[in-house]
């Protein structure tokens, strides 16, 4: 693809020279604390950036060992876009010298899924099980054979919903209020005037976690709204992460033209998977340098479901009508929630279930990173990455962790032997 | 729904937020990124030219001949209490501070230029200039920024005897890049710490003190430096490296861990864009977040987003000078050409490094008229105008002790 000069092209160009080398970034990097394959951010981040001319060649491919988790923007005091910067760095190669076919697969998770989930899911896991054939996997794609693969679902979470639907005798098509709201500027959801949200399920939860969405469903309609399963596909991630921005825009387009009328109308989208929601609110529109105004109010109107709750809960409008939980759960806020920079609202609601009590781990990220972990050259690192935080989950004696995101689910218990779950399903048992 | 705003995640930030949660508040700590615990030193600087009397007298003298400097604001008794929750808490975290307010310790740089701090933690102590003997400062080549012998040949200038050595990196699986965390990460390890305690004792000759860069260890740094002590035979002492600093990242963790304990939380990687409120009373403030704005509405809020050089105030080309996060007014030089003195390094510093918010004796924000902005609003640190810390050598002092104060000042309204 070409690096058109948008204006966030032009922002991160201009965001090198708040660089003012302190290594912080460096001090925070998890992948660069275990392996030399990665310098650090601010070497292959705002240095390596003053080389990458427009028709120079790519000066490392260290870049290709960023695992994405954006700590160093978080912890940059001066407001440099590091990790914007070596995602488009990555396409760079990627787009002088062509995608992997191991990457090429990895990143196509709904395809991947629809392979994979339905009636013939015992025999696909059964072929990801067998450590004969991920012996042969790793040895011709090259994707590790330890490395965490999820197990598909005996049904997609789009069937359930739909058979749902007809068990409820409700098979209409869905209607959307007609009361026009303008987009409010208030930061608070419009929806709160409709009682609808569209669920942004993503492909972890239709292929492999199906629980996940049925949680998700049932706590938004304790809290009174009516949940639309609107057409939708991958949030293009997995190719933005790889590099495959082509791809990843054609992808970005169709979600903005499946749900564009919904938003139009004031109702908002609502996804359990903070790194489709973050890709829909940021990390497609910055890196894509897509600014139309489909995109913006896509990403203006899109919320991580703990965000929204937490919002209702600030009007006085969550149902607080809980059945008490007396657990400690040690819990986990992915990077990509970190990236949403909302801090953790998920701590923030189930701390109204009495008895309740999480323990956030501070321990910096699980490894995984989405694809990254998954690839031979790159699970060790991974596993390196992680181990601070299988050791807190291990520590903290429970049989059940939670993390809002689903590639760092597998990992943790992966590397930790517990059970993992999204903090939403733990919020739905609270209202039994 | 937190009831109080901390904005800044520095010493001032940490110690208010600190205050408010063990007062029973909740606060919640917004920061653009990581602060300035990891670009210090990690000493306690009360007041450099303190001279003989020592930095408690020398504040108190300050606060009499300066009545605008923000020393005036906490007093005497206000920093000796700051201090001392500040003592109890590293203490209790296996990471003692020692000194004392009533003289000022020398301490040598990286350099091997010879520092004053009143307060040290103990992994620094036995660098203290007045030990006396030969000093022996050893480090590796692979330590970036960290150069025995040029720091020894400096330190042996100003009469005191040292040699510089480089160690051998003990056997590793790294090979090509270093930084002050990775040292850190490697002394956590016993196996390297024995094989540096054995090359120091073969290297110490007739040193009777240590010096090695401040990486000794993120865990438990008192614990390594008493075990390389035992090895090596002499006692050992960490000198600040650049940054990143280690004893500021132990700093931090520190003061972060405490902070969620007592009910507060921090939010690194949000910064503060602007505010809202009126009649007196700050209602909400806006950070910057994916998509949208994040709203954080609140009783009461602590600004502690540091000067100049932290990014709470900034300044443009025209001469404007501006409070980042609230938009408060300032005490600043009216005009550009005020911004500085006729030489670089004028005894009496740049006029613009004492720019900043002006506050009463509750840390309120004042505008040009001498009224509060705000009712609900305490300034805190480096934001407070009147003072030079870097020049005076209080950064450290004055943030922790107007942060612990303001945290104070708050929890009571």
């Amino acid at each position: 693809m070409s690096m058109t000069h948008d204006h966030i092209e032009l922002s991160l160009e201009q965001s090198l020279d708040h660089c003012i080398k302190c290594n912080i970034c460096t001090a925070a990097c998890p992948v660069s604390a275990v392996t030399d394959l990665f310098p650090g951010p601010k070497y292959v981040g705002p240095q390596a950036q003053r080389f990458r001319g427009q028709h120079q060649p790519s000066p490392d491919e260290s870049v290709d060992y960023c695992s994405g988790c954006r700590v160093c923007n978080t912890v940059c005091p001066t407001g440099v876009r590091i990790a914007e910067l070596n995602a488009r760095a990555r396409a760079k190669i990627v787009a002088d010298h062509g995608l992997p076919l191991r990457n090429r697969l990895l990143e196509r998770s709904e395809l991947l899924g629809r392979l994979g989930c339905g009636p013939q899911a015992p025999l696909a896991n059964f072929t990801l099980t067998n450590s004969l054939l991920r012996l042969a996997i790793e040895r011709i794609v090259g994707v590790a054979r330890k490395a965490p693969l999820p197990a598909f679902a005996t049904y997609t979470f789009r069937s359930w919903f739909k058979r749902r639907e007809q068990r409820t005798g409700n098979t209409e098509q869905r209607t959307i209020d007609d009361r026009r709201p303008t987009i409010d500027q208030s930061h608070r959801p419009s929806s709160i005037v409709h009682r609808q949200v569209v669920y942004f399920h993503g492909c972890a939860t239709n292929y492999y976690e199906p629980r996940v969405g049925i949680a998700a469903v049932e706590v938004l309609e304790r809290n009174g709204f009516e949940v639309i399963l609107a057409q939708q596909n991958c949030c293009g991630l997995p190719m933005l992460s790889n590099g495959d921005f082509d791809a990843a825009r054609r992808y970005h387009e169709h979600n903005i033209a499946k749900l564009l009328p919904y938003i139009q109308r004031g109702i908002p989208v609502v996804g359990t998977s903070t790194s489709c929601t973050l890709t829909l609110k940021e990390e497609a529109p910055e890196l894509l340098g897509m600014h139309e105004t489909g995109a913006r109010m896509l990403a203006e109107q899109t919320y991580d479901i703990f965000e929204f709750l937490w919002l209702l809960h600030e009007r006085g409008e969550l149902n607080t009508n809980f059945t008490p939980i007396t657990r400690t759960l040690p819990y986990h806020p992915p990077c990509q929630l970190r990236a949403h920079r909302i801090g953790r609202p998920a701590l923030d609601v189930l701390a109204l279930v009495p008895g309740l009590r999480l323990d956030e781990s501070t321990a910096s990220c699980c490894g995984i990173a989405g694809t990254y972990g998954l690839k031979r050259e790159k699970y060790q690192i991974a596993m390196d990455v992680g181990a601070e935080l299988f050791d807190v989950v291990r520590a903290s004696g429970s049989d059940l962790a939670l993390c809002d995101s689903e590639t760092c689910r597998w990992q943790i218990t992966h590397g930790s032997g517990v059970a993992t779950q999204h903090p939403i399903e733990l919020l739905r048992a609270a209202y039994a | 729904m937190r009831d109080t705003i901390v904005i800044g995640a520095g010493f001032a930030g940490l110690m208010g937020a600190l205050a408010l949660a063990e007062a029973g508040h909740q606060p919640l700590v917004l920061a653009k990124g990581q602060g300035v615990t990891h670009w210090t030193s990690g000493t306690i600087d009360l007041w450099a030219a303190a001279a003989d009397r020592g930095p408690r007298a020398a504040v108190a003298d300050v606060i009499a001949a300066q009545p605008d400097h923000p020393y005036g604001h906490v007093g005497v008794a206000g920093i000796d209490e700051a201090l001392a929750r500040f003592r109890a808490l590293m203490a209790a975290a296996r990471y003692p501070y020692v000194g004392s307010l009533d003289r000022n310790v020398l301490l040598p740089t990286a350099i091997g230029a010879l520092r004053p701090a009143a307060l040290m933690p103990a992994t620094m102590a036995a660098g203290d200039a007045r030990l006396g003997g030969a000093l022996l400062l050893a480090g590796f080549r692979e330590l970036r920024d960290f150069f025995p012998p040029l720091a020894a040949a400096n330190i042996t200038a100003q009469g005191i005897v040292a040699r510089g050595v480089y160690l051998k990196l003990p056997p590793i699986r790294r090979r090509l890049d270093f930084s002050a965390r990775t040292f850190a990460q490697l002394f956590d390890d016993a196996g390297f710490r024995e094989d540096v305690g054995r090359q120091l004792r073969a290297a110490r000759g007739d040193a009777t003190r240590i010096g090695l860069p401040a990486v000794l260890g993120l865990r438990d740094p008192l614990a390594v430096v008493s075990e390389l002590q035992a090895l090596a035979g002499a006692p050992i002492f960490e000198i600040p490296t650049l940054p990143p600093s280690v004893p500021g990242m132990r700093l931090f963790a520190i003061l972060r861990d405490a902070i969620t304990r007592a009910g507060g939380r921090l939010q690194v990687g949000s910064e503060v864009l602007r505010a809202a409120g009126d009649a007196g009373q700050l209602a909400a403030v806006y950070s910057e977040a994916a998509a949208r704005e994040q709203e954080h509405r609140a009783g009461s809020f602590l600004l502690a987003t540091g000067g100049i050089a932290g990014g709470g105030i900034a300044t443009d080309y025209t001469g404007a000078v501006w409070e980042t996060a609230l938009g408060l007014p300032l005490r600043a030089p009216m005009a550009r050409e005020e911004w500085f003195e006729t030489r670089f390094l004028h005894p009496d510093g740049q006029p613009i490094y004492r720019a900043g918010v002006a506050t009463d004796e509750r840390l309120r924000p004042l505008d040009g008229h001498g009224r509060v902005v705000y009712q609900n609003v305490a300034v805190a640190g480096a934001a407070l105008a009147g003072a030079d810390p870097v020049r005076e050598g209080c950064y450290s002092g004055l943030t922790l002790a107007t942060g612990w104060q303001a945290g104070q000042v708050l929890s009571r309204l």
